[in-house]
């Protein structure tokens, strides 16, 4: 065996098998997963909230009496827009820096922590998703909807709301993708992802090559794997349409 | 009802930019119980425009509309109980294409008239008979043509059983070997004693169909009639120069 072929094999063999190392790796994709997860619902949640308040902003506001909803619809408005104007305008990283030291700091729930500032960071691209796909759907759906009798929010409900899901739900896999990659920054923090599991090894070890191979390895095919699902989902979907 | 009338509008004007483009223009009208209106003119006369402001899909600038003796220009009424009875046809069709035809016409009576779901079905395959698509209600729009679309849509109108039926340019959007089949069953709700405003350019229709033909420009009314009067011997220059031009 050539001189090289070794040395890799006993780095590879120094890097996950002695003392079960490649258990750093597992419980790192356990958490990415967990975290990208749960980030993601929060971000959906946030993101419906935020949509349907700039999406009523935007069709009923001009529509409506003067009154308490008016006014609350206004606020609510301007809060999702400074929302959306300083999550969108400033890097994810120094946001959960923000969150983990300054907002969060007396908790000592390093993964809560985690969820709660990749959600909000996922929350105003979800709801720009959201708003984008309630905004191409038809006008005249909305109209065809009023003009039976239906509400404005019975209209959304029946009527806006699941044409707007089926066109919307690429986009909302691509952003569960980009959030599980992005996870990757959550190691700075002390959440032992997948990627701190490598920095982990590499600490021990002082070796680079084979942990960070095998995380890029490991986030490829995750993220292909994903990837493929939504490939699926959408060709169902556009069966049904059919 | 005073004197059978419907719908009544009032001095209606709907105005854009401030003022600098009057869309209608002090629109005053009546529509009788059981009257077939067509109403006719020039694009960009403010025809559809006023059509679609009788059930407020459209807010008047100023005027008030008055539908079985409630104004429903009036704020403080609930316009989704109004809507209810004015069944609305649309150029484009607008029928809901993640819901089956059967779906599509029995989701509002059951959510709004709580009608059960036996009961809408039942309806619903009745009305799809009588316009011959009894055997398309498990279809989904984007499977049907043009024609059998704009069915459908008038049959959902219908399933809210309205004491009117606006019908927006109906036929515009169809390949014209369609426009037949649509006219007809609209003439069988004119023969049923519908209630009907027609706005179209199927001069045709309206000869054969309409009680009174309304002919409109510049946002205003510039001659009524009947098709007779119209059709024949028009009183008002634009009328007279836009009936030349099409017919």
């Amino acid at each position: 065996m050539p001189e090289w072929l070794n040395k890799l094999t006993r780095d590879f063999n120094t890097a996950f098998v002695v003392d079960n190392r490649w258990k750093y790796l597992l419980e790192g994709v356990q958490n990415t997963l967990i975290l990208t997860f749960f980030a993601l619902i929060l971000g959906v949640a946030l993101g419906i909230i935020i949509a349907a308040i700039r999406v009523t902003y935007d069709k009923q506001y001009h529509l409506m009496k003067k009154g308490i909803s008016k006014f609350l619809l206004c606020i609510g408005n301007i809060i999702s827009k400074v929302y959306l104007t300083i999550i969108r305008g400033t890097p994810a990283m120094v946001q959960i820096l923000i969150i983990f030291f300054i907002i969060m700091a007396s908790s000592s729930n390093k993964m809560l922590c985690g969820i709660i500032a990749f959600g909000i960071n996922s929350g105003a691209y979800v709801a720009e998703i959201i708003r984008g796909g309630i905004m191409s759907i038809d006008e005249g759906q909305t109209e065809a909807g009023r003009s039976l009798g239906f509400n404005y929010v019975q209209t959304m409900i029946f009527i806006i709301l699941p044409q707007t899901f089926k066109s919307i739900l690429p986009a909302l896999a691509n952003e569960f993708i980009v959030l599980l990659k992005e996870t990757a920054i959550a190691g700075y923090v002390g959440v032992t992802d997948l990627t701190r599991g490598a920095n982990i090894i590499r600490g021990i070890t002082y070796q680079s090559f084979w942990p960070l191979l095998a995380i890029a390895a490991v986030y490829l095919v995750m993220v292909m794997f994903f990837t493929w699902l939504v490939g699926i989902l959408e060709r169902r979907l556009r069966k049904n349409e059919r | 009802m005073k004197d059978n009338v419907i719908i009544k509008t009032a001095d209606l004007c709907k105005y854009y930019n401030n003022g600098a483009i009057k869309a209608l223009d002090g629109i005053t009208a009546g529509i009788t119980k059981g009257e077939v209106v067509v109403i006719i003119g020039p694009s960009g006369s403010g025809k559809s425009t006023y059509l679609r402001s009788l059930n407020l899909l459209e807010a008047p600038t100023s005027g008030e509309i008055i539908f079985e003796d409630v104004e429903i220009t009036d704020p403080k009424v609930n316009i989704n109980l109004h809507r209810q009875k004015m069944g609305m046809v649309f150029q484009q069709f607008n029928l809901f294409p993640h819901m089956t035809v059967l779906k599509n016409l029995t989701i509002a009576p059951i959510k709004l008239l709580k009608m059960s779901k036996d009961e809408a079905t039942e309806k619903a395959m009745a009305l799809l008979g009588r316009v011959g698509l009894a055997d398309r209600a498990e279809a989904y729009p984007s499977q049907l043509s043009g024609g059998q679309k704009q069915r459908v849509a008038i049959v959902r109108a219908l399933m809210m059983s309205p004491d009117v039926m606006l019908f927006d340019e109906p036929t515009s959007a169809l390949d014209p070997e369609m426009v037949g089949e649509v006219l007809d069953v609209m003439k069988e709700l004119a023969n049923m004693g519908m209630t009907m405003v027609v706005v179209t350019h199927e001069m045709g229709f309206a000869r054969e169909v309409a009680d009174r033909v309304i002919f409109m420009c510049d946002g205003k009314i510039v001659e009524e009639g009947t098709p007779d009067d119209i059709f024949t011997n028009p009183q008002d220059p634009r009328a007279k120069q836009f009936l030349q031009s099409i017919l």
